[in-house]
């Protein structure tokens, strides 16, 4: 193993990267790009919930209350409905996520100082969708009971209130939330580009004519690792300021700690694809495993939108072994929290950890051969 | 004419059965990756790792302590004494959701003469984590609120009884909803991947020449690419819709003769369109590129992971020209609600005409590119 060697090769790997416009786009600009794209779609915001309304009651309390729902516009009266019957066509086309059935008697009965039933008939098909449309609905009727006690039908104390804050995020912001975790997904792009640049070298043959180089195993593979680590720190940074210019993302942290980490990262994701390039024949080949094992389960287990699964063991450790989980914690630990590296040393260590390994594998498995 | 598509057919999948580990893993990672994600949201944010700072340590800040912790969404892990050592907690992710006890909280309920105050402090970062764990420890807290105004005397006023009928998905099983969604999400990206590379490789390796010289007609080649990738990806359909039901009990409502004929056109929209970016494309590597972006693409305008009627108008119109959004419409419907034409004929249609028009487009300017 030479130094002068490796030099070689890594100036040779960065000069592929930049002589090609589609290598150059692929390995630094793709993932700003892509964050782009992905942040303003994932950064919803409120969800409306259509209802269908069936008011059998048909009185000035029953509209007020009625009214009362779809005052903040979480709730949309969407239908109006004067049947049962037609409250089933719209559940199952979707276009309505509940109905409210409002029976007739509804003002009789709370002005006699009883609770008037109201039926609600929530589709439960998207589980997230219907446990919030039916806090939504509770929530609005408690405001609309607060709300007429407040003109003298009722009277009554809570005796604990709760404040709500909520750290990191204040204004509990998707985008702020998202967009750190999506980093982790986008930068997941320089390590296609490796598993592709890799794969290609033998597909096309010019990795026969490396080989009849003084150039050991260790130094190609090195040489290629560490030029993509430095083309994915340039797009890296690239992505850091899609997110802090255009999506208006705290940075709390410091950005040297920030690139370390990245690098670690890109380490243990690029240290995975040395090991699946040697086993495979053909680009396709690669991108299918990188697409399938990387890209895809970190957009579900890696805690970006639902937090990790304390459920299953199967899944826990499925997220544990993506490097994607380590980097969305980390990405918005510096970002929005400003943690110093120290007290990110245990992500920090298992990403290493994973990334020595892997390379560990690979240049063990690597064979200088013609095949 | 029938049996030169059939010898490229043949042609087609002796080559992808060579690559021996790439065929096993299109093949099995579909079904694996289904299991692996059913496993890990099969129950949604549960378990939480809570931190209670008890400044009380009275009986009844203890009895809260154990009704945050016997929410299925929160469980209690840390108990501290002080506010440094909850700060570092939350700071390092081991805690998700802070509850703080102030002292004197049990000596003043007693009086009762103005609201005492619970505070709840959330981790922003994951604002879909947050919003879950705070309405969570809310509920608990308006709950031990209203036993202590019911042990009081003081009646809460209750005046509005909600009925909640769930359809489709009785036990908002989370499963049921993921399942089908992943179902038609996986078998869109193997299809899509297998059609794109199949020229691009054939063009990247000189091959395609050769196989112009050939007297096959430029329909006929591209039929040959088409239904190998066709099959591939109806093999994996059918592969998970058997694990989705066997494994998973989804309910199956609707009629498996619709689905299955759905499921072909919405193959062959997809086809035509990895076609498509196949020609367009001179090296395998920019066909991924392609397939990679269009499927970033896709997963936002699904409506899987965000839904449609939570985009802006502009994008919701370019979400009806994916036809994954229309397929995962279908999927769902018709295993959870059963819905038959009567109901999916907007979606049947347009799934209809943009299989017609992807394929025409893709026949012309495929054969345009090969000449």
């Amino acid at each position: 193993m030479s130094l002068r060697r490796l030099i070689a090769i890594v100036r040779k790997e960065l000069r592929h990267i930049v002589r090609e416009p589609r290598n150059l786009f692929l390995v630094t600009v793709s993932p700003a790009f892509l964050l782009l794209l992905l942040a303003n779609i994932f950064s919803f915001e409120v969800r409306q919930f259509n209802l269908a309304v069936l008011d059998l009651d048909q009185t000035p309390l029953s509209r007020h209350y009625l009214a009362s729902l779809a005052s903040d516009g979480d709730l949309v009266l969407a239908y109006s409905v004067a049947s049962y019957a037609e409250i089933e066509p719209l559940l199952v086309k979707g276009e309505a996520d509940a109905a409210l059935v409002i029976p007739s008697g509804f003002a009789a009965t709370v002005y006699s100082g009883q609770a008037a039933q109201v039926q609600a008939i929530i589709d439960g098909t998207d589980p997230f969708a219907g446990t919030q449309a039916i806090s939504a609905l509770t929530a609005r009727s408690g405001v609309f009971v607060a709300g007429t006690e407040a003109t003298g039908l009722r009277s009554g104390e809570q005796p604990v209130e709760v404040h709500r804050q909520a750290w990191y995020n204040a204004g509990l912001e998707s985008t702020v939330s998202m967009v750190p975790g999506l980093l982790a997904i986008v930068l997941i792009m320089p390590t296609m580009a490796l598993a592709l640049a890799l794969t290609r070298e033998k597909e096309t043959g010019t990795l026969e004519g490396l080989f009849a180089t003084p150039v050991v195993g260790a130094e190609y593979l090195l040489g290629k690792l560490l030029a993509y680590i430095a083309a994915g720190l340039v797009s890296a940074v690239l992505a850091l300021l899609v997110a802090v210019l255009w999506f208006r993302v705290p940075f709390r942290g410091s950005l040297a700690v920030y690139l370390l980490l990245a690098a670690d990262y890109f380490l243990a994701c690029m240290g995975a694809t040395v090991v699946i390039a040697n086993l495979v024949r053909s680009q396709q080949a690669a991108m299918f495993i990188v697409l399938i094992i990387f890209v895809v389960p970190s957009f579900f287990l890696a805690g970006l939108i639902s937090p990790v699964s304390t459920g299953a063991l199967a899944s826990q450790l499925a997220s544990f072994a993506l490097p994607a989980t380590h980097f969305v914690e980390i990405s918005r630990m510096v970002c929005l929290k400003g943690l110093s590296l120290g007290q990110m040393i245990r992500p920090a260590l298992i990403l290493l950890g994973m990334g020595l390994g892997a390379l560990a594998v690979g240049l063990f498995t690597f064979r200088k051969k013609v095949a | 004419m029938i049996l030169r598509i059939g010898n490229l057919v043949i042609k087609e999948l002796l080559q992808f059965g060579r690559d021996r580990l790439l065929a096993g893993f299109i093949m099995l990672a579909p079904a694996l990756q289904l299991i692996l994600l059913a496993q890990a949201i099969d129950r949604g944010i549960t378990e939480q790792p809570v931190v209670v700072l008890d400044l009380d340590h009275s009986r009844l800040s203890r009895q809260l302590m154990t009704n945050l912790d016997n929410t299925g969404e929160l469980w209690v892990r840390f108990e501290v004494d002080s506010p440094d050592d909850m700060r570092r907690l939350l700071d390092e992710g081991q805690a998700r959701l802070a509850v703080v006890i102030p002292a004197g909280f049990a000596r003043r309920l007693s009086g009762a003469s103005s609201p005492q105050p619970i505070q709840v402090i959330a981790d922003g970062t994951n604002t879909v984590a947050a919003s879950v764990t705070m309405s969570a420890a809310s509920g608990v807290v308006s709950r031990f609120s209203a036993d202590l105004a019911a042990g009081y005397g003081l009646v809460l006023p209750e005046f509005i009884d909600f009925r909640t009928a769930i359809r489709f998905n009785p036990t908002m099983d989370l499963r049921h909803f993921s399942i089908p969604a992943q179902l038609g999400f996986i078998t869109y990206q193997v299809t899509l991947a297998v059609a794109a590379l199949g020229l691009a490789r054939e063009r990247e390796l000189g091959t395609l020449e050769q196989l112009l010289v050939t007297p096959l007609r430029r329909s006929e080649l591209i039929l040959g690419k088409g239904i190998p990738a066709l099959a591939i990806g109806g093999l994996n359909f059918l592969a998970m819709w058997a694990i989705s039901l066997a494994v998973f009990h989804v309910p199956m409502n609707g009629s498996p003769l619709l689905l299955v004929a759905l499921t072909l056109l919405f193959l062959i929209a997809e086809v035509s369109w990895g076609l498509l970016l196949s020609a367009i494309s001179r090296t395998q590597q920019q066909a991924i590129l392609f397939v990679f972006i269009q499927a970033m693409v896709d997963i936002t305008f699904c409506g899987y992971l965000v839904p449609v009627k939570n985009l802006p108008p502009l994008l919701q119109a370019i979400s009806r020209f994916v036809p994954l959004q229309h397929y995962l419409t279908i999927v769902r419907s018709i295993m959870l609600k059963g819905a038959g034409l009567d109901e999916l004929w907007p979606q049947a249609l347009a799934l209809a005409l943009l299989s017609l028009g992807m394929g025409v487009i893709a026949m012309r300017s495929v054969a345009r590119r090969l000449e």
